[in-house]
């Protein structure tokens, strides 16, 4: 019984420590994403939102942006093989960022407000060679 | 995961494959209601950054500095709504550039994070609030403000407070946005006004509360003061997406939520 526990443990231990790992990767390439508009001002918010995704499916945050700021959505993924997406609508359901980019695991996008209010940040796993995929998204303000 | 998170089945699943669509039926978003629960509550200095913009206000006037450290007083739900109140006056000192009010906030976000249990995980961000004040490095003490404020939210997590944990981001809500009404209110714009259209933190911090109000370890009697005063702003600032939020409005906020902080540091 005693070695059943000790196993059940173990195998719990790993796979938290896995998931931890995978969110922490992507994360820290949604950082990598951030890092050359850090150095253009941005000021990065010390959080980060996430979870996982299967391909070709969507998750959507909802945010309260302000008009005067702009702000750089950066996400990352924990597969080298995968390709990530994301986009910004405003509250009428109208796709309102500047630019956005996508390369593989990594992808951006940059919205000024034109009003202040609540908009929706869309993130889709493009393709990846995993039944789900961990992501992390981070965001920056100046 | 940090935060849960809203599935968008009614996406085409393969909308974004190439070009984004151009537009999407929010109003047909599935369970649209839970989005409400999981709102980005944007941290202060998203509010504060907007401000630097629009002009220089006389901060000193808005500023309310604690004579000292301040001491915890009443039960947990009054303590951690206090603790936001502090933590938002934190940023005022740092656009009045009050070094001696940003130490004295720094030592009372740690006197309070103590009340709450919280204290070692805040203590860094204290001293680095109160070092940074001293070099003057007004940007830092944002950045370790900000810091704080999600420390404080993520240590109660682990204690199993997450309900305090919102109270904390409510309390450090109301004393911004009555800093901000106060503001606006000196010197009108449409712009500086537009940054309280915030109807979607309102739903969820009355979300919040309506859970809260359930729960007899918080009973206080703030909850429902703070509730009603949600109510009372709510119409306000959301009449319509595009209406302006008129002079009047604002003052109206301002005292509501002057009034709510008013009794948050009341003991």
């Amino acid at each position: 019984m005693k070695r059943f526990i000790f196993q059940l443990l173990t195998i719990l231990t790993l796979s938290l420590t896995n998931v931890c790992a995978t969110v922490d990767d992507a994360l820290s390439y949604a950082l990598e994403g951030a890092t050359p508009y850090v150095k253009e001002g941005f000021t990065v918010r010390e959080d980060w939102w996430g979870g996982d995704l299967a391909v070709k499916t969507q998750k959507a945050v909802v945010h309260q942006l302000f008009k005067n700021n702009q702000y750089w959505f950066w996400i990352g993924t924990e597969s080298p093989t995968s390709k990530v997406t994301v986009h910004v609508y405003d509250s009428d359901g109208n796709l309102c960022e500047v630019e956005a980019f996508s390369k593989g695991r990594i992808a951006g996008a940059r919205v000024i407000p034109k009003k202040t209010g609540t908009y929706y940040i869309i993130v889709e796993i493009e393709k990846s060679d995993r039944e789900r995929t961990h992501w992390a998204m981070a965001y920056g303000f100046r | 995961m940090t935060k849960s998170l809203l599935t968008l089945a009614i996406l085409s699943s393969t909308a974004f494959a190439d070009d984004p669509a151009p537009k999407i039926d929010i109003s047909k978003l599935p369970q649209q209601t839970q989005m409400v629960d999981e709102v980005v509550v944007p941290v202060p200095s998203e509010i504060f950054t907007v401000l630097d913009k629009l002009g220089k206000p006389n901060w000193t006037a808005v500023l309310r500095a604690p004579k000292g450290t301040l001491k915890s007083f009443g039960t947990e739900p009054q303590i951690a709504l206090r603790l936001g109140t502090v933590i938002a006056e934190g940023f005022v000192a740092v656009e009045a550039e009050d070094a001696t009010a940003v130490k004295d906030i720094g030592k009372s976000v740690l006197s309070l994070a103590t009340a709450l249990s919280v204290d070692k995980e805040v203590k860094r961000r204290a001293n680095a609030i109160i070092g940074a004040a001293d070099a003057k490095d007004w940007k830092l003490v944002r950045k370790e403000l900000d810091g704080a404020l999600r420390e404080v939210k993520d240590a109660m997590k682990s204690l199993n407070s997450e309900q305090l944990s919102h109270l904390v981001s409510l309390g450090g809500w109301l004393r911004g946005t009555e800093a901000l009404c106060d503001v606006v209110n000196k010197n009108y714009s449409k712009d500086g006004a537009d940054l309280l259209r915030q109807q979607m933190l309102l739903s969820y911090f009355d979300g919040k509360l309506k859970v809260m109000s359930k729960d007899k370890a918080l009973k206080h009697v703030l909850i429902p003061k703070i509730q009603a005063g949600l109510t009372g702003i709510q119409p306000l600032i959301g009449l319509s997406p595009d209406a302006d939020i008129s002079a009047k409005s604002v003052k109206e906020i301002g005292d509501i939520t002057a009034g709510l902080v008013k009794a948050i540091q009341t003991k």
